[in-house]
């Protein structure tokens, strides 16, 4: 493993050199920095030509430039000296710039990245075992339409019509007769394809599950829920203890029956607990990251002590089910203050909840909840628009590669041994699809990144894709190249990450 | 040699075309002529790659007829290029609304698209629009393909130390975000269509390279390689008539799906400013110019992107009826 | 429910299997008249066309064919693992109680633990991504509620009773480490884990070398003996029944066209099919002649010509063959029947394989 890493770092290092070189090389042919200042009509007209000259080692040729540039970026990772990773046309720092720019577009790639991966692969499978049901041929389709659709026409969409209508509801939150229909009957069938069965069983559940979504949706109109939103300790227990049954359902089938006490104990212990973790957490010295992460360890070492104790026979797989629900359930106590932060942070944006331009709210004093929100409220759109394509690619893929692998022999000796389904699916056939999406993963981030620049130019985010959009018109080589170096070296070690799990899943890959 | 079939693969096609086994040029000429005919059946017979066919003709026609191509005049009575005065705030004149609901019937009226800011048929700079950029998503398709089976066939025919430099070279390519690379090379490039499409061209191989030279690899050990090899005949022989017509079915698919790719990512690029410039226009460069506009006049963003989505759309459904029809193991049950 | 529903006079069966064990008499396994269909875009293909068989304790049954006879599918459809667009008919009696009615669970309580499947390529056969061990332990555990470790014991033994050295370790083996004689090996220790009444081995050794071939098969009969399971071997290889089979049946085109001892079918086959593929075998008696083979190749399954669908290709044919499908005729010899109208004629010949004369040289 050791071997495997030195000798991918080497490579990555020799590809980092020659593709940075060739980027480089590229920007300069790309266009002429001092442009602007030969139309320049001013008396210092000289000078400034000049100084621009010399802060962009302009007089040197292409390749010495580009070593000096290089030596800026090995100053990076040399203890004790800075980064000098050159200046723009205007004399500022690239480095400072970057700095503050990938903070901003990590957020949105990662966003993007997770849920793309969550929905897309959970939707590819549901639909793979439902091939050729309406529910399947939807989803397929719909996908291939999000697969068509630009990245910038979707951005534009949303934030032209989306945030402006939905901001515009907010202001009266009255659910029309029209909406609430197509809802209830939209989640009816979502939820008779997810369960499945027979004919009668799936109307059954149709018809159950479209009524209930319409009495909820009404319901929380009536209670003002969408202005006053909030969990409740109630619904958090409930949701805790379903998110038990869930888990065991995945995770061991629900035929394990220690499997599902430890995991309804665990939801058990997390409901009570939120009592003790709320006031914490809504007081404003104590709640931050850390603290939030230190509780998740807790939750974590408890949930595998309960596993551990109930599971049985199947304690490893009892202590994964619990440490998962116990997660879920520490999920619902934060995104219930996060709710309970929403009217006071309407208050202060004027009721515009959905935000269109920036990562944040310029010179927002809130508490921490409050900027919690105001972040995620500017990062749904523009993960939004990248996340429908992402999700397209990964619910194809894995859908294709379900069918496959279902298909395989090994799935036909599982049945033969007499395994339920539910241990055939997702024991056999989900871990060998899992293989190939790690090579799709590598592949989908370079168009992660490509739809990061896309959003970042539509939604007015400082990010670096904005960086380099503005850098290349500008003919501003620096802020291109560092804006190239980050994007180039997280695709590197996203790749070996991907590599890494590849050689995990799959025992017949040993790196060498 | 064929492998040894078992029921499952009996079920799923006629059994009277499992033969006896002659020899070895005999055997995969027959092949060909009666797998072609099967794919040709089994493309028309997928419905949504018809669908896909039909619309994609419908805009191609739509767009090359109506303003006209090359000096050849159109049917469309105005032109992209001529400004005058806005009418009704450049609103649109097309109707498709009966007269029981609300409308005028059906009436195309003089801007069915309406206008731009200087009065600007908006109908025929889309069509304007749409023939740069599906020339463009074309040509780049062509030009990638030829460099990607080229790459892929030498380099995985000969190996050695032409693979190494050559998969080097596309691995490089890989690396770089596909809209980065695309962006600088536009911007060096200029703006004229043809010319970004052959830049452009030279960014998408890439991927297909990869497929071609997978392909190679296998099929050269092949024992139908082999024979051909005992037979005389030369490399070039056995690059064009025994290998690469098997690898037909990887490269159509792949075409198709680059041309849609393409025709995203010059979209986007024009977008952006990195693509087409002025004095021409693209699907992607009209949405780009008339973004303010787009809360007053919401038909400005919506045809452009329409023709964009339809047309990848379209490409995208041919492809995947090609690709289904190339790779006989998906037949259908009906259930 | 279909439990509820009586329709082949057996005793419900919603009672333990156990209680219905015979003692020696009766056939272990029957199967009466199925009838496998397919839908495909092309048409309604005919897999199986009315399979009527019965298997004793401890018996060894060969059913012998081409690619496209049925005799896989009818495996699968006995195992329950045919897709659920395959239309099924007819009935499979295990131990009297048909399988075809039972529930998915009780059918998959089966799966496994009454009934064992070897199946042809044991390198895709087996998951690659998990031990040997594991796979086997997910065999036991899956019938029954004990712990990883005694599994994996009970694995252990098994890999040794299939004679594979050094059984502890391999436990943590995967399969692409082993070799092909060995993984299939592993794949009887599997199907034999649970101590089965019945092993199906689908072509087990097809996919082997010659040489390892001969002793997957010793194995797998003394496995047999171990554990004291019927077997079904399924082939197309006629010198892998002769040594190992008690009963012969041969199907053609989804149907039983001959089916009697091994002894009675090699030696006087009374099919001119079954009597073309004895032919068509290289053996010293015959060397230094030319191979017969049987010309022609096997009809569509889709469109079935009228009458017997092995006509076209049968030297005996006329026009009686053309209209009329044959029975399973009984013949001379007791429990030897065959599916042909002139099967007397065949009984005549001192050696029936001649019908297929190569060309140009008399037939005797």
């Amino acid at each position: 493993m050791g071997v495997f890493v030195v000798r991918r770092l080497t490579v990555s290092f020799l590809i980092l050199i020659a593709s940075t070189f060739l980027m480089f090389a590229l920007v300069s042919a790309s266009g002429d920095p001092l442009g602007d200042l030969r139309l320049d009509t001013s008396p210092n007209r000289q000078q400034k030509i000049e100084q621009r000259t010399e802060q962009l080692h302009l007089d040197k040729s292409v390749p010495q430039r580009y070593l000096i540039w290089a030596g800026g970026v090995v100053k990076c990772v040399v203890p004790g000296q800075d980064c000098d990773l050159g200046t723009t046309i205007r004399g500022q720092d690239v480095t400072s710039l970057l700095k503050q720019a990938m903070g901003v577009t990590f957020r949105l790639v990662t966003a993007a990245l997770v849920l793309a991966i969550l929905l897309g692969v959970t939707v590819g499978i549901v639909s793979s075992l439902r091939q050729y049901s309406g529910f399947d041929y939807t989803i397929t389709f719909s996908a291939f339409l999000f697969f068509s659709l630009p990245v910038f026409w979707v951005a534009v969409l949303l934030k032209q019509y989306l945030a402006i209508g939905v901001n515009n509801w907010y202001a009266d939150p009255v659910i029309s007769l029209g909406f609430g229909v197509v809802f209830a009957l939209l989640s009816g069938f979502t939820w008779g394809a997810v369960i499945g069965g027979d004919r009668r069983r799936k109307w059954i559940i149709r018809g159950v599950a479209a009524v209930l979504t319409f009495a909820l949706l009404y319901y929380l109109q009536a209670v003002d829920w969408f202005t006053h939103p909030a969990l409740g300790p109630g619904l958090i227990i409930v949701l805790a203890l379903g998110s038990a049954v869930v888990v065991t359902a995945l995770v061991a089938g629900l035929t394990h029956r220690s499997v599902l006490n430890a995991c309804l104990v665990t939801a058990g212990v997390g409901g009570l607990a939120q009592f003790f973790v709320t006031p914490w957490l809504q007081d404003p010295k104590w709640a931050s990251w850390t603290n939030i992460l230190l509780l998740a360890v807790i939750a974590v070492i408890v949930a595998a002590v309960i596993g551990y104790l109930m599971g049985g026979l199947d304690r490893p797989q009892a202590i994964r089910a619990t440490i998962l629900t116990a997660l879920a359930t520490g999920f619902f106590i934060v995104v219930d203050q996060l709710l309970r932060a929403v009217p006071s942070y309407s208050d202060i944006v004027g009721g515009r909840i959905l935000a269109t331009i920036g990562s944040s709210t310029p010179n927002f004093d809130g508490t921490f909840w409050e900027s919690q929100l105001d972040t995620f409220t500017h990062l749904l759109l523009p993960t939004l628009s990248i996340l429908l394509i992402s999700y397209a690619t990964y619910s194809r893929y894995s859908r294709a590669t379900m069918l496959d692998t279902m298909h395989q022999d090994y799935v036909r000796t599982a049945r033969a041994k007499g395994l339920t389904e539910r241990t055939v699916v997702m024991r056999h056939a989900f871990r060998n699809a899992l293989i190939p999406l790690t090579t799709l993963a590598a592949f989908d981030f370079g168009a992660l990144i490509s739809g990061a620049i896309i959003t970042e130019t539509i939604f007015g985010w400082r990010g670096m894709g904005v960086l380099f959009v503005n850098g290349l018109a500008q003919s501003d080589p620096y802020p291109v190249m560092g804006f190239y170096i980050v994007t180039a070296i997280s695709v590197v070690v996203f790749n070996m990450l991907a590599d890494m799990s590849y050689a995990y899943l799959d025992p017949r890959i040993r790196l060498t | 040699m064929p492998d040894i079939q078992s029921e499952d693969v009996a079920v799923t096609g006629p059994i009277a075309e499992a033969g006896p086994l002659t020899s070895i040029e005999r055997e995969f000429t027959i092949q060909a002529r009666t797998q072609r005919e099967m794919v040709i059946r089994r493309f028309f017979r997928h419905r949504g790659a018809m669908g896909g066919l039909i619309v994609f003709a419908f805009v191609l026609v739509l767009a090359y007829s109506s303003i006209g191509i090359l000096g050849l005049p159109g049917w469309w009575h105005q032109s992209y290029e001529t400004t005058g005065t806005v009418q009704n705030g450049g609103a649109m004149s097309l109707d498709l609304l009966p007269p029981f609901v609300d409308g005028d019937g059906l009436a195309i009226g003089n801007h069915p698209f309406g206008q731009d800011d200087v009065g600007r048929d908006y109908f025929a700079l889309t069509m304007r629009g749409t023939q740069i950029s599906v020339l463009i998503a074309v040509s780049v398709g062509i030009i990638s393909t030829v460099l990607g089976v080229v790459v892929g066939a030498f380099s995985g025919f000969y190996r050695g130390a032409t693979e190494s430099t050559l998969m080097r070279l596309t691995d490089l390519m890989l690396t770089i975000p596909l809209l980065v690379l695309a962006a600088v090379i536009g911007q060096i490039s200029g703006g004229t269509p043809l010319l970004l499409a052959l830049v452009l061209g030279l960014v998408l191989w890439p991927n297909l390279a990869r497929l071609v030279r997978g392909e190679f690899l296998s099929l050269r050990e092949k024992e139908f390689v082999e024979a051909a090899r005992a037979m005389g005949a030369p490399d070039s022989r056995i690059i064009f008539r025994h290998i690469l017509p098997n690898t037909l079915g990887t490269i159509i698919v792949n075409a198709t799906l680059t041309i849609s790719a393409a025709i995203i990512l010059e979209t986007a690029l024009s977008f952006l400013g990195f693509g087409v410039q002025a004095p021409d226009t693209s699907l992607g460069k009209l949405i780009s110019d008339y973004q303010t506009a787009f809360q007053t006049r919401p038909w400005l963003f919506w045809w452009p992107g329409l023709f964009i989505v339809a047309i990848a759309l379209s490409v995208n459904f041919i492809g995947d009826g090609l690709r289904d029809a190339f790779d006989p193991k998906q037949t259908r049950v009906r259930a | 429910m279909a439990d509820a529903m009586n329709l082949t006079g057996t005793i419900s069966a919603d009672e333990p299997i156990e209680s219905r064990r015979e003692r020696g008499e009766g056939p272990l396994l029957e199967v009466r008249d199925l009838t496998v269909k397919f839908p495909t875009e092309d048409g309604i293909v005919n897999a199986v066309r009315g399979v009527s068989y019965s298997l004793a304790e401890r018996e060894v049954l060969g059913i012998v064919g081409e690619s496209g006879s049925g005799k896989s599918v009818s495996s699968l459809a006995v195992m329950g693992l045919l897709p659920k667009s395959a239309q099924i008919a007819g009935q499979i009696l295990l131990e009297g109680r048909d399988v075809l009615r039972m529930s998915q669970k009780q059918q998959r309580s089966l799966r496994g633990r009454k009934i064992g499947m070897i199946f042809q390529d044991p390198m895709t056969a087996l998951n690659p991504v998990y031990t040997v061990g594991d796979q086997l332990a997910e065999a036991v555990r899956s019938h029954e509620a004990i712990s990883r470790r005694s599994a994996l014991a009970r694995a252990t033994e098994m890999l040794e009773l299939v004679g594979i050295p050094r059984p502890k370790e391999r436990l943590r083996a995967y399969p692409h480490e082993f070799s092909g004689g060995m993984r299939q090996r592993a794949m009887i220790a599997m199907a034999v884990i649970n101590n089965p009444d019945v092993i199906i081995a689908d072509e087990p050794t097809t996919a082997l070398d010659v040489t390892v071939q001969a002793q997957i098969l010793e194995k797998l009969m003394e496995v047999k003996d171990a554990v004291n399971a019927a077997i079904v071997l399924i082939t197309h290889d006629l010198g892998v029944v002769a040594g190992m089979a008690n009963r012969v049946l041969v199907m053609y085109a989804g149907r039983p066209v001959e089916s009697g001892t091994t002894a009675q079918v090699f030696a006087s086959p009374r099919m001119p099919y079954a009597a073309g593929l004895l032919g068509s075998i290289p053996s010293l008696e015959t060397a230094g002649a030319r191979l017969r083979p049987i010309p022609g190749a096997p009809p569509s399954l889709i469109n079935l010509p009228s009458g017997c669908p092995f006509s076209p290709r049968c030297p005996l044919a006329r026009a009686k063959c053309q209209e009329i499908e044959p029975a399973l005729y009984s013949t001379d010899q007791l429990e030897h029947v065959a599916a042909c109208h002139y099967w007397e004629e065949l009984a005549d010949l001192d050696d029936p394989t001649s019908i297929f004369r190569a060309q140009g040289v008399p037939a005797q």
